[in-house]
């Protein structure tokens, strides 16, 4: 008999979970409708503040070049700058509406293809970064819970302070100093060697590599991407694994473990029936929402690694005012942010489906 | 089954092992081909060579394309494409183009593609947008072809600057272009440069390759033929640690913008080298001429005795950077290296302030992010002039536009500042720094005399009157002393020791088909 047939549930204790609740596909849905009033104001919010910094896009993109007031004048009414707040906040509106975000002042090309150039890179980064972040930071958090005030929890708690605190510039350059500098065991930069990229699919080398059936050319990937992801990872492993050690202590002491161990199950079944289903919840969460942030590109973790991904790009766009880039990819942000929230929600409300009753 | 179990494992591990070992075999078999590196601070914003461009972006396509003309390695322009030109009357240029030429299609050169690349530039419109490069051709009005050869240049008033600045312009072909359009030439590349455009991985590297068959380059630029190497990549790099680390651990073999802090660890490593050249970039603080006390010339005079540049340049810069008396680069055509220096004078300074009835002044020198030791530096040196001054960092995007509108800069000071002149010649820093009411008169300067002449001089076709008339006017602005004259920077390189015949070009471009490697 398990707990939750003697009435001591907590929460979404071990199988068998009932199938998720109808609710829980009608909140998925209004979560995805949420996402319109979202962008809504996401673009009004980031034209207020496109408008209210200081800094003129004509001014960077002329340099010290030559130019007459009337070429001035031009490129500022090319660029839509000479034209009321107002105005160019409902053309923007209408145009994204159907698909067209503006053109790079910069790149003279869509800003979606410019964007969408780079989106490979932060999406394959992210996903090997938080791969690695989950395999070790719940693991660790597990075991630091289940070890609580013993020497395997304290070194654990002593590395995520370390892995919180450190930056990431700093951890990346340690890294490259040690591991491609001095050790040659990776490249310094960038996602693959020349020559040894595969035929472009998905665009995620990885993948891309093993459906071509390129091993060389994953490992080439994989040794690119080591240091950038390990150094990405390793702040969020130590958020992940300090959740988790909290998630654990409060769950080990609840009623329906003391039960389960007091009925005689084994510890290994009751941590893994039991404890890591339920503390896995608010990691989830956290999961999400890092995820969500690193799909925005880490700019420091690019600009060291050279990778060539969104968040190098944004930063840059910022600094030289190139207002449709920086539109488009605050909205694109707050896209993946609603999505991925909503995606933590369904999966919480599988690990405890108290949520989604 | 135990072995069931491990099955997936060993099956990822028979997959990824051979990847590993890999590597070394692709590393003996690329050793074949030649190959630069260059770690790059930017990327190229597009390869269209008429495009609104920057110095990197151009500094890439210049290995793609070649221009009528170009600079040799003492900045002097030389025939490239032309294989000469000559002034027909004031408002006349005729160029011979080099016969042979292709680009890298195969088509031959012609005059039809001169006219076709500078009315492309001259329309001023590309791709649906104002093309700011129009204003690089001054007053050309149109391109005559006078043969299949013979291109003339024809200018709506005179203007002896045009030699100057053709070097900035590639010719592209108009077949190709009508072919690609304009949105083509954003990503595609079709010049008649040493190297032809392989892949372009935005945002992570660019790869070229050797045009076997290219016609050679300027003789002026010795030695002529074809690239030495097979391949050439640039690598973007936006960080300087990154940029130094790959360039020790031997991924890299050129870099640019070597910090200052990393000389020495490049100068030593046995492999690698330090390079530098005088760059074309002027510094110097603007004072804002127009709002009291530093109306009064004495003060602006004070301000530049309070500053001991050679002491900055020696410690703070590493020696890398030419003190200057005056606006102009010690390369510029005309450069008046007679100018005498305003020396570190506290004395004097502290005097010519009371003179003026401003001791006691207090200002604010704004800088940005990337200059604000410097600036540090110069706000403690004017503390034993009796200046009290303090140093205010801007985001470059936002003080930049502030310090080009009078309104706005009134109640500024100084401004920590520089403008470019990558032609050498005086009237591309003159008139936009100097001249009344300029794009990058920041400082608000207006004498009618140095305006009069400097009008005088961009129309002035006879060379030693045009020398005498910039001499003139360096000696005015230096008396006048709207800016505290600080340094030109000189630029820095990285590079390692397996290469051979890189010469750092003080225009910043990074010329790579003359360079060969071990």
């Amino acid at each position: 008999m398990l707990c939750c047939d003697a009435g001591l549930s907590y929460g979404g204790c071990g199988p068998p979970s009932p199938p998720p609740h109808p609710r829980m596909t009608t909140r998925l849905l209004q979560r995805v409708l949420h996402l319109i009033p979202v962008l809504l104001g996401t673009a009004l919010v980031v034209f207020a503040m496109t408008s209210a910094t200081p800094g003129d896009p004509v001014q960077i993109m002329l340099g010290d070049q030559r130019a007459t007031p009337e070429q001035i004048a031009a490129l500022r009414h090319d660029m839509g700058l000479d034209l009321p707040l107002a105005e160019r906040f409902i053309s923007f509106v209408w145009r994204a509406l159907q698909g067209d975000f503006g053109r790079s002042f910069f790149h003279r090309r869509p800003v979606l293809d410019v964007i969408a150039d780079r989106l490979p890179a932060t999406i394959e980064l992210t996903l090997a970064a938080a791969v690695l972040a989950l395999a070790i930071g719940i693991p660790l958090g597990l075991l630091a819970g289940v070890r609580r005030g013993r020497a395997a929890d304290r070194a654990a708690s002593i590395s995520a302070l370390v892995g919180v605190s450190m930056p990431g510039f700093w951890l990346g350059l340690l890294l490259m100093l040690l591991f491609s500098v001095t050790l040659h065991w990776f490249p310094v930069s960038g996602r693959t060697g020349y020559g040894d990229e595969p035929v472009p699919i998905t665009h995620l080398l990885l993948i891309d590599s093993l459906l071509a059936g390129r091993p060389a050319a994953l490992a080439e990937a994989l040794r690119h991407l080591a240091l950038p992801a390990i150094t990405l990872a390793l702040p969020m492993a130590a958020v992940l694994m300090r959740v988790t050690r909290a998630a654990v202590i409060d769950v080990l002491r609840a009623d329906y473990v003391l039960f389960a161990e007091s009925k005689g199950l084994s510890r290994r079944r009751v941590l893994l029936l039991h404890v890591l289903k339920n503390a896995l919840a608010p990691a989830v969460s956290v999961a999400a929402l890092e995820i969500g942030a690193l799909l925005g590109g880490n700019m420091i973790v690019e600009t060291i690694f050279a990778w060539p991904g969104v968040g190098r790009l944004v930063v840059e766009a910022i600094f030289a005012r190139n207002y449709p880039l920086v539109q488009a990819a605050v909205l694109l942000y707050a896209v993946v942010f609603v999505l991925l929230n909503s995606l933590a929600d369904v999966l919480y409300g599988v690990l405890n489906p108290r949520i989604a009753a | 089954m135990r072995i069931t179990k491990w099955l997936p494992l060993g099956l990822a591990l028979a997959v990824i092992a051979p990847g590993f070992v890999a590597p070394s075999f692709i590393a003996i078999a690329s050793a074949y081909a030649s190959e630069i590196r260059v770690g790059y601070t930017q990327d190229a914003l597009t390869l269209d060579p008429a495009n609104p461009g920057n110095r990197d972006t151009e500094t890439i396509i210049r290995n793609m394309y070649d221009g009528l003309l170009t600079r040799d390695a003492a900045m002097r322009v030389v025939p490239e494409l032309a294989d000469s030109w000559r002034r027909v009357d004031p408002v006349t240029y005729e160029f011979h183009l080099r016969d042979g030429v292709r680009f890298h299609d195969g088509a031959l050169l012609t005059a039809e593609d001169v006219k076709f690349t500078m009315e492309r530039v001259l329309g001023g419109k590309i791709g649906g947008q104002t093309n700011p490069r129009k204003d690089l051709l001054g007053p050309l009005a149109r391109v005559d072809i006078v043969d299949p050869h013979t291109v003339r240049f024809v200018l709506s008033k005179p203007w002896p600057l045009l030699p100057a600045m053709l070097p900035f312009q590639e010719i592209v072909s108009e077949a190709f272009v009508k072919r690609v359009g304009d949105d083509g030439m954003v990503s595609q590349e079709d010049g008649t440069g040493p190297f032809r455009l392989k892949e372009w991985s935005r945002g992570d590297r660019i790869v070229m390759e050797r045009v076997p068959d290219y016609y050679g380059g300027s003789p002026a630029v010795p030695p002529v033929g074809p690239a030495r190497v097979d391949r050439v990549i640039y690598k973007i790099m936006p960080d300087n640690a990154s940029r130094v680390a790959a360039l020790l651990a031997g991924d890299i073999d050129i870099i640019n913008g070597l910090p200052v802090t990393s000389i020495a660890q490049v100068r030593d490593n046995p492999g690698t080298a330090v390079m530098a050249v005088n760059g074309t970039r002027t510094f110097f603080l603007s004072i804002n001429n127009a709002k009291p006390p530093f109306t009064d010339v004495r003060v602006r005079r004070a301000l530049n005795h309070a500053v001991d540049r050679k002491l900055i340049v020696a410690r703070l810069l590493n020696g890398l950077a030419t003190p200057l008396n005056g606006v102009l680069s010690p390369d510029a055509f005309g450069f008046d290296a007679a100018l005498s220096e305003y020396a570190y004078d506290p004395v004097q300074a502290k005097s010519l302030l009371a003179e003026a009835g401003a001791s006691n002044l207090h200002l604010t020198i704004d800088v940005d992010g990337a200059s604000k030791d410097v600036a540090e530096a110069i706000a403690s040196m004017l503390t034993r002039s009796g200046i009290t001054a303090q140093v205010r960092v801007w985001e470059t995007a936002v003080i930049v536009p502030i310090w080009r509108d009078a309104t706005k800069r009134q109640e500024h000071d100084l401004f920590f500042t520089s403008w470019g002149n990558a032609s050498l010649d005086p009237s591309d820093i003159m008139m936009p720094a100097v001249h009344g009411g300029g794009r990058g008169n920041s400082a608000g300067y207006a004498n009618p005399e140095v305006d009069k002449l400097l009008d005088q001089a961009e129309t002035e076709t006879d060379q030693a009157k045009r020398q005498a008339i910039y001499l003139r006017v360096q000696q005015i602005v230096h008396d006048d002393a709207p800016w505290v004259f600080l340094w030109l920077p000189q630029d820095v390189y990285g590079v390692s020791k397996r290469l051979h015949g890189f010469q750092p070009s003080a225009d910043g471009k990074i010329y790579l088909s003359r360079v060969s490697v071990d």
